[in-house]
């Protein structure tokens, strides 16, 4: 049995439950401003794109239940993500949100150069990562007159299934299923047009989980506080302009560098600026332009990984 | 290299509105909002489009249908004015006892800000200052819900 089979279980119960949503347009939950709930982030929480916000997702405000449903493409030099999920917002209070990752990690081939993993051509990582958000105070919309913002709580509990990767997990010695937590601020300075989130992720992933988490090094296995930071601008109320920044941990390149590899494993922050436009209040495209650094740089000529990211999400 | 310049862009981001935000203090001589609105005769027309899209929006419908009209605009008038920093005061009922009486969930109270964002859209009051009038007007919600 595979490990993530719960998970796959728990989507097509989320995924039944967007039909039935989609199916009865009458409970469509639309009390929330257009954009208010942030967009679907790559791993399913209301966020920006690479980053969870202190927001509850959906179009349901107070005393409403409201769906997401998104699909997401990153696409770089080497690499590619793909992106697919669903969450579901309560009362403006409580989030839950899953997401499926798949990653085209082809260039992994090139690893079986090193030692004999039985890598597969065209290999693929599959991720599964469930979420719960829950706020905890604040109104970072509506409490335009003070500085105080909107807090939310959250974990992600990632499962990864690296296929025929797994022997260099074992390498590594990461193992496949981690949690994060983490702790979200959000406020709008409605004054100024702008949005500000910090997030606090506790992690252990390497690359957000899909190498996944720890490592076999000294000191490398443990929990890590990693910031993340957005910015968005309000060009007009169905489009915004803005960027992240997000912080990550390195566990994996002290390995490499004992193996002789040099910076082969390095593990690089990841960045973007994106534009988000809601033509209707149930439904938005997000582009992006990303740079995610080095991604195992040692079998991709050490080039860092830059390219486009676009999300679209539907929101009943 | 992107990840250079956000870097410096979120530093320089963060130290702006943790230093220089007002936190909401609205000088009485600051009469920049009132004029970027048109000043008495522009809130005047604002609100004559806002009313109409009230009354036009069945989820607003129920709220205004029956009161009296011009009296609902000119104290619309006579409170933004005021909020704002103009040189009105308004005399009306407080928020809180003029919405008491009322079921209004916040689903309401964001309809409401939705007809008035295309009320702002139809006057062609650039979005910088709709949501610099927004801002003023947002923390009313915290009286005018009275069902949560």
């Amino acid at each position: 049995m595979k490990p993530i089979r719960y998970l796959a279980v728990a989507r097509h119960l989320a995924l039944a439950g967007l039909v039935a949503c989609i199916a009865t347009p009458a409970a469509a939950a639309t009390g929330k401003l257009v954009l208010t709930g942030g967009v679907s982030s790559i791993d399913g929480a209301a966020g920006g794109g690479l980053t969870p916000w202190a927001v509850i997702g959906t179009n349901a405000t107070d005393g409403e239940i409201g769906g997401t449903a998104h699909v997401t493409r990153v696409s770089t030099q080497d690499y590619a993500l793909t992106s697919y999920g669903a969450a579901l917002g309560y009362h403006n209070k409580f989030e839950i949100s899953i997401a499926r990752q798949n990653f085209d990690a082809s260039p992994a081939i090139a690893l079986n150069g090193i030692a004999p993993f039985g890598v597969k051509r065209g290999e693929n990582i599959e991720m599964d990562v469930l979420g719960v958000k829950y706020r905890i105070f604040g109104e970072a919309v509506l409490d335009s007159l003070n500085l105080i913002p909107q807090v939310a709580v959250g974990i992600e509990h990632k499962q990864v299934q690296p296929n025929s990767l797994k022997s260099v997990l074992r390498f590594l010695d990461a193992s496949t299923s981690s949690t994060d937590f983490y702790v979200s601020a959000t406020k709008l300075l409605l004054e100024h047009s702008l949005l500000l989130n910090g997030t606090l992720r506790i992690t252990k992933a390497n690359q957000n989980g899909l190498l996944g988490f720890g490592a076999g090094a000294q000191g490398k296995d443990k929990y890590t506080g990693q910031p993340e930071f957005s910015v968005a601008y309000l060009l007009h109320r169905t489009l915004a302009i803005g960027a992240e920044y997000r912080f990550k941990p390195n566990n994996l390149e002290i390995l490499g560098r004992r193996a002789g590899l040099g910076s082969a494993l390095r593990e690089d922050d990841w960045s973007d600026v994106f534009v988000a436009w809601a033509p209707s209040k149930h439904f938005s495209l997000t582009g992006a332009y990303v740079d995610l650094g080095g991604i195992v740089p040692g079998i991709t000529r050490k080039r860092d990984q830059t390219g486009w990211y676009l999300s679209a999400q539907y929101a009943f | 290299m992107l990840r250079h310049i956000s870097r410096t862009i979120f530093a320089t981001l963060l130290a702006l509105s943790v230093l220089g935000h007002p936190a909401g203090a609205i000088a009485a001589s600051d009469l920049t909002l009132y004029r970027a609105l048109g000043e008495r005769p522009g809130l005047t027309a604002l609100m004559d489009k806002f009313l109409d899209g009230l009354l036009a929006d069945k989820r607003t419908e129920p709220f205004f249908g029956k009161s009296d009209h011009a009296h609902v605009k000119l104290m619309l008038v006579d409170l933004i004015c005021d909020v704002i920093g103009g040189p009105c005061e308004y005399a009306g009922e407080d928020m809180t006892t003029s919405h008491e009486k009322h079921a209004i969930t916040a689903a309401d109270f964001n309809a409401l800000v939705e007809v008035l964002q295309v009320a702002m859209d139809q006057q062609g009051i650039p979005v910088a200052d709709q949501n610099r009038l927004l801002a003023r007007l947002a923390p009313m919600h915290r009286a005018i819900i009275t069902r949560r």
